[in-house]
């Protein structure tokens, strides 16, 4: 078995206090227990604080463009599908930049863990608004507030057709290792939303603030019922709560499984293919 | 040479027909079906299509080109036109051919003008089987095939190859009508000439042996198979989109995964991701996907991740014209991508260094670990020629794959480091997944482990490393442009680049004393083995080129030189031998 000091890189360099702290020992412990080791396992990091985790975690990883991260998980799930593969993003990278390939990954039900560090601002570049910011919401960028609606990433996530959707919370790490487990033994696209204070960009969505907000769900969940997965998140938003756990689950065939192509043997172990006589056929 | 009455100018060693009408009709079938048919014969064949950004209602035209001898593009003048509409004859009168001979249907309008005519009453036919004009050009093909005195049960082969999927009716519906065409045709042949006119089948075949009728795209997507490519991705745009349908078809043949993703920025990084897990990977677009792939390029460059990207330029700036051809995008090409990286730009300019160029791309990027651009166009990538299958078969089967310095676990020593300093630049590559070992493909900077730095030292090492790369590549695989003809001889030397050999070539061979430079590996350029090549041509260079900045043509003057001439089209529109002949002959 591995340990978590084998996943351990540089010390971080996040403010003393910020929630990427803990997704960063949650995601190491998760691995550990699901018998990881740095070289079993694909990470795909975006760029933004959450994905400067890149030098704090050891695995065989890319660390994408701002944005891009989903689009170049699908390519190593599809070149190789044997390895998990995890993003780690920022609700900047994931919603705003890389909003498209997000979307469109659900619909595809890619089997790729993608984890969103939810904090309601754009970190990195010193804290203007980003997707999930609430409404009003002052800032750098929007000194009157901002004037569009939150994006809303679960509910996005359950109708595009991800095949597991989940929340959690920096603040509850056990709680957070399993619902991490969870994401990555599911079979198919999981989005994890894990809600992080910004200590330093974020004065309103603190510790306190989500403590007094969060509940667990119960035993109804998950669901496989889109409805009322999305009647649950959408009541949440209007009472200004928050769930935590696996709110929507169904089982879906994969891309990959979808693939003949890759029936026998992943992408990369294949032999090159020999004769090409019959393509040439079409030609004659 | 066989005698010919009607149209004794005609040269039936080297004619070409050329058939219009509104889009929706079949042009492209009919338009490849001659060219099929008369490979099939033997002969050389080149077809180049016409066709609007609109799927119907617009005007279709297939021209293609036959001949005896090996070709290399159309011809201006036209000896048969099949006019499915008025508009067909109204645009192509003024290029007919002395003797040409036009195929049209009087109930359809009225051809006034003195030219050898051959009515094909369509409309009745298609009356008296109760069917739909769709038929026309099943009809006009039998018409001119009878004609030319050409062989039914050929047809039908044809017919059968091109709509068995279709169903046995569809084969057969075309074929009686390609019958009543053929009889027309026919009929008129015999009328005006009872002998052969076209060159006996075993003749011209004993000759050349069998043909291949394939566009660029076709030999893209062909050797990018055989290069061991196993994924490719894209977003549809002409003129690239047929190699994303090509190979999709392919899949259950060749066993690549093959991606119509969302954009193209998801195209190019799906691509770079299956890469880096260790497949060879590529993508295809025109200038406005390319465009969006410009910030990956970068990262792949950074990150030292092999990528094979065919850009099929077309007429920009923005939309453009979609369905034309226009090489406007080398600079940008060249330049793509922020700051400084190896990139590496081919252009093939007909099938064959198609063929041979892809998997040299394929490989050039795993040995540099970086991006590799195939630049194209729509007159290469759509036009289709004919070429000796032993030919394409022997390109195939040279094909050496080489990955460069990819090495497993065991070649490790010490430590591995991904971003190795060394001499050549180039660091040992070890696929992810390897046990024992981790590491990262970077978009920051980084140091030799691939952890982030943003330290002045290990920066400028790494900056040296890549670019050292350049350099290596420059001693080891650049290669100089082909010359054909003799530059100290030549009165005047053309420089050209891509699609504008076939063009180039054809007209050389109706001029004395010219030469033509063309330039397969664009970028990065060894500018002295340039200079020194050219030096002898220094007071003669005509620039070729397809654009309107003659791009080229800058980074041969930023060596030195200057032209006497600057041969540039930007109309949308392939050059014709004709034009280049006449344009050069106004130099002497
Ligand atoms: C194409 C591009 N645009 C902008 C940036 C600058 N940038 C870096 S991180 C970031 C936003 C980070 O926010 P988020 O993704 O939410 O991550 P966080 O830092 O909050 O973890 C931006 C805009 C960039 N690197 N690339
Ligand atoms: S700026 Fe915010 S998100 Fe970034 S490290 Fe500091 S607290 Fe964390």
């Amino acid at each position: 078995m591995s340990s978590i000091q084998e996943f351990s890189g540089y010390t971080p360099t996040w403010c003393p206090g910020c929630g990427d702290w803990s997704i960063g020992v949650a995601i190491k412990s998760a691995f550990v227990q699901l018998g990881f080791n740095p070289s079993s396992v694909f990470v795909v990091f975006g760029i933004g604080c959450s994905g400067n985790m890149n030098d704090f975690l050891n695995a065989y990883a890319m660390h994408a463009l701002h944005g891009r991260g989903i689009a170049n998980a699908i390519g190593i799930k599809l070149a190789n599908h044997k390895f998990p593969v995890v993003c780690v993003l920022g609700d900047g990278d994931c919603y705003g930049e890389g909003g498209n390939h997000f979307v469109h990954a659900c619909r595809g039900n890619f089997d790729i863990t993608v984890i969103v560090h939810d904090n309601r601002v754009y970190g990195l570049t010193t804290g203007q608004v980003s997707p999930t910011s609430e409404k009003g919401k002052k800032s750098k960028s929007t000194p009157q507030g901002i004037i569009e609606e939150p994006f809303k990433a679960l509910e996005v996530a359950i109708v595009q057709g991800a095949s597991f959707v989940a929340q959690g919370f920096a603040g509850d790490v056990p709680h957070l290792i399993s619902l991490i487990k969870q994401a990555v033994e599911h079979k198919g696209f999981s989005l994890l939303n894990v809600l992080q204070p910004c200590v330093t960009f974020d004065k309103v969505n603190t510790y306190n603030y989500y403590r007094e907000r969060v509940f667990k769900l119960k035993e109804d969940f998950p669901t496989p019922d889109k409805k009322k997965a999305i009647e649950l998140v959408l009541r949440s938003r209007e009472e200004e709560r928050y769930p935590l756990g696996v709110i929507y689950k169904v089982s879906r065939p994969t891309y990959s499984e979808q693939l003949p192509q890759l029936e026998k043997k992943t992408l990369v172990e294949r032999e090159r293919i020999g004769n090409l006589s019959r393509l040439l056929e079409v030609f004659e | 040479m066989k005698k010919a009455t009607a149209f004794s100018q005609n040269n039936m060693n080297d004619f070409l027909i050329k058939i219009g009408g509104e889009a929706g009709l079949g042009i492209m079938t009919t338009g490849l079906a001659l060219g099929k048919y008369f490979a099939r014969q033997g002969y050389e064949v080149f077809g180049y299509v016409e066709y609007p950004s609109l799927i119907r209602g617009g005007h279709n035209t297939y021209e293609v080109r036959v001949s005896t001898e090996k070709i290399h593009s159309s011809k201006w003048k036209v000896d048969f036109l099949i006019c499915l509409n008025r508009e067909t004859f109204e645009k192509h009168k003024g290029r007919l051919a002395k003797g040409a001979v036009v195929f049209y249907d009087p109930e359809e309008f009225e051809v006034k003008e003195n030219f050898a005519k051959v009515e094909v009453p369509v409309k009745n036919f298609l009356k008296e089987g109760g069917d739909s004009i769709l038929f026309s050009n099943s009809i006009y093909l039998g018409a001119v095939i009878g004609y030319l005195g050409g062989d039914l049960e050929d047809v039908k082969k044809l017919l059968v190859d091109f709509f068995e999927k279709k169903g046995k009716e569809v084969v057969e519906k075309n074929f009686e009508y390609a019958k009543r065409g053929f009889k027309v045709g026919s009929s008129k042949f015999e009328i005006l000439n009872s002998k052969q006119i076209l060159n006996p089948k075993s003749e011209i075949l004993n000759k050349s042996g069998g043909k291949l009728v394939m566009t660029g795209n076709e030999g893209f997507s062909l050797s990018a198979v055989a290069a061991d490519c196993r994924f490719y991705a894209a977003y549809p745009m002409t003129p690239s989109s047929s190699v994303l349908s090509t190979l999709a078809a392919w899949q259950k043949d060749t066993g690549m995964i093959v991606r119509h993703a969302e954009d193209e920025i998801g195209v190019i990084n799906e691509a770079l991701g299956a890469s880096f897990a260790g497949v060879r990977s590529a993508v295809g677009t025109s200038g406005g996907g390319f465009a969006l792939m410009v910030e990956t390029l970068s990262y792949a460059g950074v990150a030292e991740i092999p990528i094979v990207v065919l850009l099929a330029q077309r007429p920009g700036p923005a939309t453009g014209m979609p369905t034309w051809t226009e090489q406007g995008d080398l600079l940008f090409a060249i330049n793509a991508g922020h700051g400084e990286f190896m990139k590496i730009v081919l252009a093939p300019g007909d099938i064959e260094e198609m063929l041979e160029l892809v998997p040299e791309a394929f490989n050039l990027a795993d040995i540099y670990q970086t991006p590799v651009i195939v630049i194209s166009d729509k007159f290469l990538s759509e036009s289709f020629i004919s070429v000796e299958k032993t030919k394409v078969e022997k390109i195939l089967d040279s094909i050496e794959i080489d990955r460069g310095k990819l090495i497993t676990a065991d070649q490790v020593k010490d430590k591995y480091l991904r971003y190795k300093v060394t001499e050549d630049g180039i660091s040992p590559r070890l696929l992810p997944g390897e046990p024992g070992y981790f590491y990262q493909a970077n978009s920051y900077e980084h140091l030799e482990d691939s952890h982030t730095t943003e330290e002045a030292a290990p920066r400028v090492e790494q900056v040296n490393k890549r670019n050292r790369k350049i350099e290596t590549y420059l001693q080891n695989h650049f290669r100089l442009p082909k010359v054909y003809g003799d530059l100290k001889k030549a009165k005047y030397v053309v420089v050209g680049w891509g699609s504008t050999k076939g063009p180039a070539l054809d007209a050389l061979e109706k001029l004395d004393n010219f030469a033509y430079v063309h330039f397969t590996h664009i970028w990065p350029l060894d500018r002295e083995k340039v200079k020194k090549l050219l030096e002898p041509a220094k007071d003669k260079l005509v620039l070729l080129e397809n654009n309107s900045f003659g791009q080229f043509g800058s980074i041969i003057e930023g060596l030195g030189f200057s032209f006497v001439k600057k041969i540039l089209k930007y109309d949308g529109r392939p050059f014709y031998a004709e034009e280049i002949v006449e344009s050069l002959k106004s130099l002497l």
